[in-house]
């Protein structure tokens, strides 16, 4: 649905006037009667209010024209399932009829990742519940207060938090304006930090380092590098007995020796 | 040392590295013609050390004496490894 037909659809959605109480148990009755001119009646009538609901759901990962559709088939449902001898206006009934039906459409399309739809009814409870205690009380509910509330652990609270996180492609482009005021293209993968990778200035150091050591080692004298190479267990090629006057046969040897004493 | 004093830093593990501890160290430079006792052999192996200790501290401007620096056991352990690294690229 285009900008241009979204707006004839609230168009028409506005010439419908609202019903009375009193049109509302009429049109009822005769739903229950089989009537399908009152039940198309009862409907139009409240396009409006589904309209509505489904704009409260915006920006939470899917289509305004799908939330509104979803609202409708709810509405349809609450049409079908109205009882005007309990004495509600029909609005009253077909809200939450019209919000379960919106609800479970986000929970089921708006992220990559399906969650339970209990688990995202529980989430929305939550908000529900931090929003009423922030009007009434001036302060945010802690975890333990808002469990406590909803009959809930704080474990599953924070679990149902913690997965409620909207999902993003790695691959995602990110315009920014450069210097000249144009914009150029990054992907998100441009830009996250990978923590992991090796700290630069310890790299510079470490370098720095094994170049002052090997520095230091040709001044050392020929007395102290053998020395230093038999401590650190230096060793080199047994065939090589030159340079180096320890090899790893020699320090077995001494070991087995040392062991014996 | 008082008896059942230990150290804050512990010794360098460097015969875990396989490398030989003083008097093998001594014994075996004997053995090569180099008269020396196992505290010659200390003194020389953190002599050495000390001259591998002086240039780090002023690449890096760490404000510590290399003589300390030199007798630390982390220290150590972080230059034997090191240091072997060096002689496995290149014989020096």
């Amino acid at each position: 649905m285009s900008q241009t037909s979204i707006s004839a659809y609230f168009h028409d959605v506005g010439k419908h006037n609202l019903l009375t109480k009193a049109e509302e148990v009429k049109l009822a009755i005769a739903i229950q009667n089989g009537s399908e001119a009152a039940r198309a009646k009862m409907i139009q009538s409240n396009l409006r209010l589904a309209v509505s609901i489904a704009k409260k759901y915006q920006n939470r990962g899917c289509d305004l024209e799908d939330l509104i559709q979803e609202a409708n088939v709810g509405l349809m449902k609450a049409v079908t399932r109205f009882d005007h001898t309990l004495g509600f206006k029909f609005s009253t009934y077909a809200c939450w009829w019209i919000k379960q039906t919106v609800r479970r459409h986000i929970t089921s399309h708006s992220t990559t990742i399906r969650m339970p739809s209990h688990a995202k009814d529980k989430l929305w409870k939550i908000k529900g519940v931090r929003k009423e205690y922030e009007e009434e009380f001036g302060v945010l509910p802690t975890m333990e207060e808002v469990a406590d509330i909803l009959g809930t652990t704080v474990e599953t609270l924070r679990s149902i938090e913690s997965c409620s996180g909207s999902t993003v492609s790695i691959d995602k482009s990110i315009r920014f304006k450069n210097s000249s005021g144009g914009s150029e293209g990054r992907k998100l993968a441009d830009i996250i930090p990978d923590d992991e990778a090796p700290d630069i200035d310890a790299v510079i150091d470490r370098v720095k380092i094994k170049e002052a050591i090997r520095e230091a080692l040709g001044n050392l004298s020929s007395r102290e590098e053998k020395i230093v190479r038999m401590r650190f267990g230096i060793v080199e090629d047994d065939k090589n007995h030159e340079k180096f006057p320890i090899t790893t046969k020699e320090i077995r040897a001494l070991k087995a020796e040392a062991k014996k004493r | 040392m008082p008896k059942g004093f230990k150290t804050k830093n512990g010794y360098a593990t460097a015969v875990d590295r396989g490398g030989l501890n003083y008097r093998q160290i001594a014994e075996k430079m004997n053995a090569a013609g180099i008269k020396m006792n196992h505290s010659t052999a200390r003194n020389v192996f953190l002599s050495a050390l000390k001259k591998i200790a002086t240039p780090i501290c002023e690449t890096l401007s760490v404000d510590q004496d290399p003589d300390d620096l030199s007798r630390n056991p982390d220290f150590q352990s972080s230059i034997a490894q090191i240091v072997a690294d060096i002689y496995s690229e290149q014989d020096i």
